[in-house]
Order: structure tokens, then C-alpha cells, then sequence
């Protein structure tokens, strides 16, 4: 992503909304790798006695039940939360670019047959197929992002293999094959230089989906195994708290939210870039 | 932080002490002294609580739908508390002394071996639907919980020997079982044999579960069940069968209760706080301070049976040794559990039974925290420090799972806790979250190290079903160890004389040999608005609604 | 055209029955099954021997080998009949058709705030001349779909219910304790229709043909609203499956946090108990409504949309490359 903005300085100041966005994704992904610059707090145990303290100087997003520092589990919780989210982008842009890939060049039964399938995982709604799957798969990050990840491929097929389609008629490709070129060949020089823009304009979006679809499963109790401080899990702790510490929920639901928005923003950008 | 002085709440801190002494020095006789005691723990609390009025409607939060209301078939709490409102059971349990008293039965007598239970019925009581409860309808009703089969979640454990029912006469029942059934009294106090109609069994098990046919002689008549949404129940017209443990003769004082189902625990506390509830169930540790003082108050009662523990199968890895089982007995800071995830309402386990089980015994020291002994235990048996503060013997590491399913809302907090507490002698505890089916299934097949639970029962009896080689065997243990015969005695006689030694002995092999490992005492915490008063519990610490009354409009 | 309809109703056909299997294979893999649920669920998971889970498997048909179970519950299903809940006893066909109207309820004034919310901000913010106005109102939808719904719900919760008492938090009482779900739900289903509109006005505005219009002499709001956006909204209409979808899919979330019947309460418990009856009817009902509302879109743009008026296919095909 660096180097598609780098050498656009200029563009990204013109947008403070975008620079904002990439400041807050940079951000995140500082927490992710180098936690302990940023909070001197350990996210696994508190000091039982100062559980439930309001957000403050010393504790900016406040305490826990067990006097844990929300910041610090926000902070600590990033790489888990990116991981979860990223993994899930990567199964579906993977599976989801193979099928589409195989489907649109293969053509014939076998793109009507995976188009059909790709047709049910869209007929039901995700959350409902994430939510069948994770039952079937059991507790935790990476299998909660296994299913979201699995109820996103629908999408990347059905791009992959209207790229594919589009690249197939046009002229140069035609030339091409008609040139002698081999199939693979034509694949690697012309269908996916051509088709990765979108890909990557959905991946980023996705991302922005999946932390909010792996945020409603630990909602809905399925989520990291404890202790670890994943966001979704996060908000979803502290809703037992809504009555008297209202602090656990909102202020990790406001940084998932930021990070969804800039995901988002970015997105839109690259989609404009192309366009 | 309030200055409303709440005479209940100061008596609480010394409720399970009094218990304890109480029951060394006479558990079955006085019944006087109990009632005080029942007064302290279900009693009106609030400082402003007038005489009782009739009339009203008590708004109660619970917190899971309940699949099916009849008692005779369900098993979760939000089933029985709506459940044990709508039947009367042969016989009551008083909470405080755990001593079966008269209901649908006036007396009662058995066999020397208990295999044969006779209940003689006081007369008048009839059906919601105007049949009278005679001893027919009671032989009806109990075929009927055996015929249900394993749909009688509950029902089919306490009626595992049940041969038949006799109608001696129109007011006497005589019930036969294949084995020695000890337990079955206090099973007859349970709202899973509470009595239904003859008209009841026309209709489908299914059916009842909806609500359909499911006619009971309690003071409460089922109205209307929402799935997902509520339950409403209203006042039986004319009851005058009461327990002879209820604080007022006649009708109930409400007019209905409107159960309200409501999953969020912040939404149950802050629907009660705003004055959309009158009272709700299921209290979280951390809310329970806003409902001391301002005119609301609580009511809780600990669960009988067996403690939330981290039960060992000692036929798995490291759990195989007894010196690390008991290693991590002593490394679990019980105190510290309650204190830090739980609130003051919480006791620590003082025996694999908790403190409201008849036959308690209390085992406290042996169940001291003690990190110090737990460390010269394990460096004895040779588990030396690794290099990441795990133990390591012959290259094994000091590590065992502990599988669970989220039933108890601190469950994860507490197992959080207590892997902090024995990593301090390293100690890996890995926390294993399963769904609950999947539970069930890694129990049944025996393939787990720990597994977290607890079970509610205000009977010894439950440590036969889950420790006997005979039965549950949730250890794996050998057949023919001292615990069985133990077990099997407890079973075999109604007399405390002989129950007691033998459930008291039981106790002590089962915390002695870390077989489990008992955490806490879980507790049923129920919030009163400040209309609300005398929620009250029955002995298996479910709901009892019965003596209690709203005020205001 | 006759055979074209067909060929839509048979492809759809093929879509429930395979949401159907799916639904089957999922639940049926999963480790353990309903009945070990249900006993495992309360007090009744300590006492319960091997014999009774046997037994209570052999009640349920679940001893059968899967293909058995598989086709009795086809053959069933096409006669509309799900089969029994494990879980309540009840029939899956009239747990899920009981728990549509509340879901009905909040999704239908969900789906009416949502294009108030979403239509009047890409509206507005397309029409108005403010700049800073403009960039506020177009960053509302982005905003609106970043927000975790429970989260939202929470907050509405938070405010509304325990701060100021305005509005009930939980029930299905009375038109208010629909206010605070139907917002909740409101916002993410808004906010894609927002942003969907926004984008395909200002395509629409930039389109030569609005040049004549402005040539005709025609006012700022005559263009905006007769001409641009009657075009513009065709793009949003052809979005109604998916925002169907997201509407069922939210309530799953909106349902659980406001204590509320429906679809998706009943969903939920349903898949923590692997209640394959009532799982198979919750998922074959959800894909019937995104079949028949695609259908119905497919057989109502011809008549929008003068274009593809003349040939269908025409437009399933663009569909597929383009959407």
C-alpha cells in the first residue's frame, strides 16, 4: 500500500480525512508490533484493587473487573485483532480468487456449478453462515476468523471471475492466445495484474467487514480463548459491565470503529485511484 | 455509601456459620430456630416493608429462554423457577435445616432398606383444572415422569429404580424401587416430581412444554409463554394447600408474575435501575453494589450440591498423581477468587459440597491456601522449575486442560484468576472452551483432564451420581475404592444416624485425594426494586414466589 | 421471456434445496449433536448416563445412518414440514413463522428510517452547495457502516433507556420498544444505502443527458430530484436483496441486545443447540426471501429501465460482470 500512496504525497494532503485514516491504520499496526511503547501496563493481570476505575490519566480507557487496564488490553489486543481480521481477508481473497479464477477461465459446467454454490453462500447471510460454522469449528480467534473469512469468499469469486471474463475479451488477450501464448502465461501477464486492483480495493473493504463481523461473534459468544484481549472480545466482556462501567464497552467500540472507518476511507481511495 | 440500614444484609456474614453449628448439634429437630434462619436468608429486606398486601404484578427478569416450562421435564434454572411456581411436590425441603416437611403429603414412612416409600395426602387439594390430587392422580403423575424417559432431565436420575406406585387408598401412595433409593425423599420435594393432572398426559410431552395441558395444584396457573420473550403465570383462585413451610396460609399474594426473558446481564441491572423490572435474577458479581441501598436491596442463597470445582480425571497426564492434584488443591487461592471476580455475596468452597447441602461437612483446612506446601509437594515428587517457569519431570511438562462451557457468566473471569494463581507454582493451566454439546461429549467419552462445573442438588446423594464407579465415575476411578462403599451407604437409609458418617467420610476422601478440586459455592443473586419484597428461595435455591408481594400501584 | 422466468425459478429452486444441504452437512459435521446439547445444557449434564443419551438419540432419529436422516428431512421439508424442535418440542416450521412478525417489525421501520437516514444524506449532501456541508453529510454513511451494530445498540440502550427513561430497553410491548431496535438496525442498512446512492447520483449528475436538462431550463431541484435521481435509484433498488440480508443478519445482533422474539433469537439458540430443524428452516427461509426479492428485482427492471427492457438477459449478464 506504501508505495501505491508514497509517491502521491501531495494527494493525501489534499485529503486530511485520508491522511487521518492511514494515521490511525499506522497507528493500530505500531500497538501491533511494538505494544509495550505505548502502555506500560501488563493486559493479563491487574491490581484487583483498583478494579472498575473510570478512564483517568493513569488508566485512559479506565480499569477492568480484575483492575486490568483496558488501554493496555486494547493496545495488547491489536496484533491478535489484526491477525484475526487479516486472516480472514486472506482465506477469502485466496479461496475466493482460485474459484473465480478456475470458474472464468475453465467456463462451462464447472464455472455453472461453482457459480451455483457461490449463489447459496450469497442466499444466506453471512452472519448466519459464520455463525453455523464457528459452532462446527469450536471457540476461538482463528477459527472464528476461519468462518468469517469462509462467508467472504462468495465475493472475491464472483470479482475474480467477472475480471477474468472482462480480461478474456479483451483484444489484447485475444491476440495473445491467438500469438501462441500459453494459458498460464496469459494468466500471470494480463488477468491478474489486471484483475489485482479490484481485488485489493475488496480486500481492504473486507478487512474493515471481518473485524466487525469477528466483533459481533465474540458478541454472540464466541470468541478468543481467554485471557487474551482481542477487541471483539473486549466489547463483548464489557457489556456485562454496561450498568456500572460503561467505559469497557465504548471506548474499544469507538477503536474498532475508527479502524473500520479508515479501512474504508482507503478503500474508497484506491477504488478512485482506479477509476 | 447509603445509610439505609438493612438488617438482613448484617446478619448474611454469619448466616453459613450459624448453619454449620447449627447442623452439628441437631440438623433434623428444630424447626423453630430454622425459621429464623430461613427469615435471614429469604426474607423481606427492604427498611420500608409494611404488611403484605395482596394483589399486584411482580415484573422478574431471568436470563435465558426457558425451552420448556414442565417441571417434570426441564433442567435449566430459568425452566424451574417458572416451573416450581406452577406444582406442588409431595413433600417440602426447608432451606435452612434441609429437614423434608409436609405439602401434598401430610406423613410419610419407609421400608428399613428404602426401597418402598409410603405418603399418606392431606385432603382438599385439587387440579387447576377441579380434579383432586388423590393418590390415583399421584400413581398418574410419577408413571408419567418414568414414561417421559430421558425427556425427565432431572426426574429420570431420582426415579433410575423406580418400579411402581400402589393406590392404597384414595389418600395413599406406595412407591417400590429395585435398589435402595435414600434420595428419593428429598427427590419428593423437588419441582421435577412435583404433581400434574391426569389431563396433563393426554396431551404430548411436547406439548406440555409449551405450556399446553400442563396443569399442576400449585398457587400459580401458567397464562402465556412468548418464546424468547416472556412467561406470565397467575394466581390460582382459591388454593389453600400450602407448605407447611410458607409464611401465609391461602392464595398467593400476587395476581401474576410477567417473566421477562432478557439475555444481557448490563440490560437486566439497567432495566431494574430505570424502573422498567420490579425485580430480576441473575445478578453479575460487579452490579450487585448498586442494588445496596436507595431502596433496593437482595436476596441470595447459595446453591446446594456440588461446588464449581476442577474435577480430575486421574487416568489423565500430569492429573495421574496425586501429589499434583493435591499440589493444585493447595495452590488455589479460593479467597482471592471471590474477592477479585466475584463480589461479597460469594463464599469459597469449603468442601466439595456446598455449605446449604444437608450433610455438609466443613473441610476448610484442608482446603487452606497454602502455595508454600503446594511447592514442597511438587519439588518431593521431582517437578522442578523449567526454563519458562513451567515444572518439567522426565520431560514432561506440568500442564492439564481444563475444559468448560460458559453456563455461569464469571466462569471464564474465575478460571482467568485461578491459571494466574497456578502459573505462581508452575503450574500450566490451559483454559478449554467448548460448546455445551461438545462438553457433554468429551465428558461422556472421558476424555478431558479437568472439567469445570458444578451441579445443584440439596442432596448428598449427588456425589454418588458423580463420583461412584456405578454411576457418573467423572474421576475414573478403580471399582471397589473406600469412596464407593462410602457412596452406597449414604444411599442405602433414610436415617441421619447412618447418612451422615458415611456422606461426611465421602466428602473428606473426595477433597483429601484432590478427585476435584473445589473453587466456589455459586450463589443465586436476585435484585429487588423497591417495591419487591420476600423473594423468596426454596431448599434447591430456586425460586419461591409465593409469601412474596409488591407495594405501590 | 416465459422461458426465462422459468429458467430464474428453476436456478432458484436449486438454490434453496442446496442451502438446505448445506445447512444439513454444517450441523451434522459439527462434534457432539442436539440431544448431547440439551442435556448437557443444565443441572441434568451431571446425571445423565450413556442409556439415556442412547435412548434419546434413538427418539430423535439421530442413529440413523446420515443419508436416512438426510432424505427423511428432504422429503419432509418439501412437504413444508422442518420437523420437531430438540431443543422446545415445538415444530421448526412455527417457531421460525411465530418469530417473523416481531423480526418483520423492527426490519420493515429498520428499512424505512434506513432510507431516510441513507437517502436523505446522499440527498442532501449531493444537492446542497456547502462544501463543508457536503464532505459532513457524505462522511455519514462511511461512519454509519464502521459501527459494530451491538455496540450501537448498546449505546442507544445506555442513553435513551437507563440515562434519560425515554424508551423501554428490552420487550416486544407497545410501538416504542421498537424505536431503539428499528435504529440500531436502521444504520448500517442506511448507511450502504447512502453511500450506493451518493455514488450513483454524482454518476448521474456528471451523465451528458443533465446537460440538456439544464439546457431545457429547468430549476436545481427539478434536475436533482426528477430527473438524476430517478435514474440513481435504479442501482439502489437492484441493492434490496442484499440489504434484506443485512437487515436478517442484524437482527440476530439487535435481537439478542434488546431482549427481543425473532428470527434471530430463535437462530441463535438454535445453532448453540445444533437444533438442525429449526437451523434448516431459519437458513432455507432466508435464502427463499433473497431468492424471491432477487427474482422479483430481476422481473421488475426491465420495466425501469428502458435499456434492458428489450432483452433480460442482457442485464443478468452485466450483473455478473459488474456486480
Amino acid at each position: 500500500m506504501a508505495e501505491v500512496l508514497a509517491p502521491r504525497a501531495g494527494f493525501v494532503l489534499r485529503r486530511p480525512g485520508l491522511a487521518l485514516a492511514a494515521l490511525v491504520l499506522l497507528l493500530v499496526l505500531a500497538w501491533a508490533l511494538v505494544p509495550d511503547l505505548f502502555t506500560h501496563y501488563d493486559p493479563l493481570s491487574g491490581v484487583p484493587r483498583e478494579k472498575l476505575h473510570g478512564p483517568s490519566a493513569a488508566h485512559l480507557f479506565g480499569t477492568d473487573e480484575t483492575g486490568r487496564d483496558v488501554f493496555a488490553r486494547v493496545v495488547h489486543g491489536a496484533a491478535l485483532s489484526l491477525r484475526a481480521a487479516v486472516s480472514a481477508v486472506l482465506i477469502a481473497l485466496v479461496a475466493g480468487s482460485v474459484l473465480g479464477l478456475v470458474a472464468g477461465a475453465r467456463g462451462g459446467w464447472l464455472d455453472a456449478v461453482l457459480m451455483r454454490v457461490m449463489d447459496v453462500l450469497l442466499a444466506v447471510p453471512p452472519i448466519l453462515l459464520s455463525l453455523a460454522l464457528v459452532t462446527g469449528l469450536g471457540f476461538g480467534t482463528t477459527k472464528v476468523a476461519i468462518a468469517v473469512g469462509v462467508a467472504n469468499v462468495a465475493n472475491f469469486a464472483r470479482l475474480m471471475r467477472a475480471e477474468v471474463l472482462r480480461v478474456r475479451a479483451g483484444v489484447y488477450v485475444e491476440a495473445a492466445r491467438a500469438g501462441g501464448v500459453r494459458w498460464f502465461d496469459v494468466l500471470t501477464r494480463h488477468i491478474l495484474p489486471n484483475a489485482a486492483g479490484p481485488v485489493l480495493v475488496l480486500g481492504v473493504l473486507t478487512f474493515g467487514t471481518a473485524v466487525l463481523e469477528i466483533s459481533a461473534l465474540s458478541f454472540l459468544g464466541y470468541g478468543a480463548a481467554p485471557p487474551t484481549p482481542e477487541w471483539g472480545s473486549l466489547v463483548a466482556g464489557g457489556r456485562s459491565y454496561l450498568a456500572s462501567a460503561w467505559w469497557m464497552t465504548t471506548l474499544p467500540g469507538l477503536v474498532i470503529a475508527a479502524v473500520v472507518l479508515s479501512a474504508n476511507r482507503i478503500s474508497r481511495a484506491l477504488e478512485g485511484e482506479r477509476a | 455509601m447509603s445509610t439505609i440500614w438493612n438488617p438482613c444484609r448484617e446478619k448474611r456474614s454469619h448466616f453459613s456459620v450459624t448453619i454449620v453449628r447449627f447442623r452439628a448439634i441437631a440438623l433434623f429437630l428444630s424447626i423453630a430456630a430454622g425459621s429464623l434462619l430461613v427469615a435471614c436468608s429469604s426474607g423481606a429486606t427492604t427498611a420500608d416493608a409494611g404488611p403484605p398486601r395482596a394483589g399486584g404484578t411482580l415484573t422478574l427478569a431471568i436470563g435465558s429462554n426457558p425451552d420448556c416450562l414442565d417441571p417434570q421435564q426441564a433442567s435449566t434454572n430459568a425452566s424451574l423457577n417458572v416451573g416450581r411456581q406452577l406444582v406442588d411436590s409431595l413433600t417440602d425441603q426447608d432451606p435452612a435445616t434441609g429437614e423434608i416437611t409436609p405439602w401434598l403429603a401430610r406423613s410419610w414412612e419407609s421400608n428399613a432398606d428404602s426401597t418402598s416409600f409410603t405418603f399418606h395426602l392431606r385432603p382438599g387439594a385439587t387440579f387447576a383444572d377441579g380434579t383432586p390430587v388423590d393418590a390415583a392422580a399421584v400413581k398418574t403423575s410419577f408413571d408419567g415422569i418414568k414414561a417421559l424417559g430421558p425427556k425427565a432431565l432431572l426426574g429420570s436420575g431420582y426415579l433410575a429404580a423406580y418400579r411402581s406406585a400402589t393406590v392404597v387408598d384414595p389418600q395413599t401412595v406406595r412407591f417400590d424401587f429395585s435398589s435402595p433409593s435414600a434420595q428419593f425423599l428429598q427427590a419428593s420435594s423437588t419441582m421435577s416430581l412435583g404433581v400434574l393432572a391426569p389431563a396433563a398426559y393426554r396431551k404430548t410431552p411436547d406439548q406440555r412444554c409449551q405450556g399446553d395441558g400442563l396443569i399442576g395444584s400449585g398457587p400459580f396457573v401458567f397464562s402465556s409463554f412468548k418464546q424468547n420473550s416472556e412467561v406470565v403465570i397467575s394466581k390460582r383462585k382459591g388454593y389453600d394447600w400450602g407448605s407447611s413451610l410458607w409464611k401465609h396460609p391461602g392464595e398467593a399474594y400476587l395476581d401474576s408474575v410477567d417473566y421477562k426473558i432478557v439475555p444481557e446481564p448490563g440490560v437486566r441491572t439497567g432495566s431494574l435501575l430505570s424502573g422498567q423490572l420490579t425485580a430480576t435474577t441473575e445478578v453479575q458479581p460487579v452490579d450487585e453494589a448498586q442494588f445496596q441501598g436507595n431502596g433496593f436491596s437482595e436476596q441470595t442463597r447459595p446453591n446446594p450440591g456440588i461446588v464449581f470445582n476442577l474435577h480430575a480425571n486421574v487416568t489423565k497426564g500430569v492429573l495421574a498423581d496425586e501429589q499434583v492434584r493435591q499440589a493444585v488443591s493447595k495452590a488455589v487461592n479460593r479467597q482471592e477468587v471471590v474477592d477479585t471476580v466475584l463480589s461479597p455475596n460469594y463464599k469459597p468452597a469449603t468442601s466439595i459440597l456446598a455449605s446449604t447441602t444437608p450433610f455438609y461437612t466443613d473441610l476448610s483446612g484442608p482446603l487452606a491456601f497454602d502455595p508454600a506446601g503446594a511447592a514442597r509437594l511438587l519439588d518431593a515428587d521431582g517437578w522442578a522449575p523449567g526454563p519458562d517457569g513451567i515444572r518439567v519431570k522426565n520431560g514432561q511438562r506440568l500442564s492439564a486442560a481444563v475444559v468448560f462451557s460458559p453456563v455461569f457468566n464469571q466462569n471464564q473471569s474465575v478460571l482467568e484468576l485461578i491459571q494466574q494463581q497456578l502459573r505462581k507454582i508452575g503450574f500450566d493451566l490451559r483454559i478449554d472452551l467448548r460448546t455445551t454439546a461438545e462438553t457433554q461429549q468429551l465428558q461422556q467419552a472421558g476424555n478431558y483432564e479437568f472439567i469445570w462445573y458444578n451441579v445443584t442438588r440439596a442432596d448428598p446423594d449427588i456425589l454418588r451420581n458423580i463420583f461412584s464407579t456405578k454411576a457418573g465415575n467423572r474421576s475414573l476411578l478403580q471399582p471397589g475404592n473406600p469412596l464407593d462403599t462410602q457412596l452406597d451407604q449414604q444411599a442405602a437409609s433414610i436415617d441421619p444416624a447412618v447418612r451422615k458418617p458415611a456422606a461426611e467420610q465421602a466428602q473428606r476422601l473426595i477433597v483429601e485425594h484432590a478427585y476435584a478440586i473445589p473453587v466456589f459455592e455459586l450463589r443465586q443473586v436476585v435484585a429487588l426494586g423497591p417495591d419487591a419484597h420476600a423473594v423468596g428461595f426454596e431448599a434447591s435455591s430456586r425460586l419461591q414466589l409465593f409469601d412474596t408481594w409488591v407495594s405501590g400501584s | 421471456m416465459t422461458s426465462y422466468v422459468l429458467r430464474r425459478v428453476a436456478q432458484a429452486l436449486v438454490v434453496l434445496w442446496a442451502a438446505f444441504t448445506l445447512s444439513f452437512v454444517i450441523l451434522y459435521l459439527l462434534p457432539g449433536d442436539a440431544v448431547l446439547a440439551k442435556l448437557g445444557g443444565g443441572e441434568a449434564s451431571a446425571t445423565v448416563t450413556p442409556e439415556q443419551i442412547a435412548q434419546a438419540r434413538a427418539e430423535y432419529g439421530l442413529n440413523d445412518p446420515w443419508p436416512v436422516q438426510y432424505g427423511k428431512r428432504l422429503l419432509a421439508a418439501l412437504h413444508g414440514d422442518f420437523g420437531r424442535s430438540i431443543a422446545t418440542g415445538d415444530t421448526a416450521t412455527h417457531m421460525v413463522l411465530s418469530a417473523l412478525p416481531p423480526t418483520l417489525a423492527i426490519a420493515g421501520l429498520g428499512l424505512v428510517l434506513a432510507i431516510v437516514f441513507g437517502g436523505g444524506a446522499a440527498l442532501a449532501g449531493t444537492y446542497t452547495r456547502a462544501k463543508w456541508l457536503a464532505n459532513l453529510l457524505l462522511s455519514l454513511p462511511p461512519l454509519g457502516i464502521s459501527l459494530p451494530v451491538f455496540w450501537v445498540g448498546l449505546v442507544l440502550i445506555q442513553i435513551f433507556s437507563f440515562q434519560l427513561r425515554v424508551l423501554p430497553a428490552l420487550g416486544n410491548q407497545g410501538p416504542q420498544s421498537l424505536i431503539l431496535p428499528a435504529i440500531t438496525l436502521a444504520l448500517p442498512t442506511g448507511a450502504v444505502i447512502g453511500q450506493v446512492l451518493a455514488k450513483s447520483l454524482r454518476t448521474q449528475l456528471a451523465e451528458p443527458y443533465i446537460e440538456t436538462v439544464w439546457a431545457k431550463g429547468a430549476g436545481r431541484g427539478r434536475v436533482h430530484f426528477g430527473h438524476a435521481l430517478r435514474n440513481a435509484a435504479i442501482p439502489v433498488l437492484t441493492m434490496i436483496g442484499v440489504v434484506a440480508g443485512q437487515l436478517l443478519a442484524g437482527s440476530v445482533v439487535t435481537e439478542t441486545v434488546f431482549s427481543r422474539d425473532g428470527v434471530g433469537r430463535v437462530t441463535t439458540a438454535a445453532v448453540n443447540g445444533q437444533d438442525i430443524p429449526v437451523v434448516q428452516a431459519v437458513i432455507v427461509l432466508a435464502a427463499f426471501f433473497f431468492v424471491v426479492i432477487n427474482l422479483a428485482v430481476d422481473l421488475v427492471y426491465p420495466l425501469l429501465d428502458p435499456r434492458v427492457r428489450q432483452n433480460p438477459a442482457a442485464r443478468t449478464r452485466k450483473e455478473l460482470v459488474h456486480g
